[in-house]
């Protein structure tokens, strides 16, 4: 129902955002440990790059996200209505 | 009452329910993302799935 690219790229979000909170509860506890650390820094940066490229493309994600004007968050496809 | 102990009641190793043990994690290995959101865990050392039907397998 919708553009394949575009589910593909969410899933790819919604992997990469799971390993930055499943890094940041390590951290947590693990606060200095180093190798953890690289890997969340790294990983936080390549969500917000996977962020800016789809709504680049496909509009804003979420409320804090900036939209193309007319506002067009309301319309955008709703999760439930994506078959993944 | 007297003070509860395990080996009365028989417990396992004489063991008294509510007590647990959690070594603490060690970083290691990690799934790739994908992988890690469909198991539900970044970690290998978590991911342990119930298959009763592997029940002797498993330990």
């Amino acid at each position: 129902m919708y553009d394949r690219t575009m589910v593909e790229m969410l899933k790819e979000l919604q992997a990469v955002e799971f390993a930055v909170y499943e890094l940041a509860l390590f951290l947590d506890t693990h606060p200095a440990d180093r190798r953890a650390w690289e890997d969340h820094t790294r990983l936080v940066n390549k969500l917000k790059q996977l962020r800016r490229a789809f709504e680049d493309r496909f509009g804003p994600l979420s409320l804090d996200s900036e939209s193309p004007f007319p506002y067009r968050y309301i319309n955008d496809p709703w999760p439930w209505e994506i078959q993944y | 009452m007297n003070k509860p102990d395990g080996k009365s009641k028989g417990y396992p190793g004489g063991m008294r329910l509510g007590e647990a043990y959690v070594p603490f994690q060690i970083y290691g290995e990690t799934f790739d993302p994908k992988t890690a959101l469909m198991y539900g865990t970044l970690f290998p050392d978590l991911f342990r799935p119930y298959r009763p039907a592997h029940r002797n397998q498993e330990q």
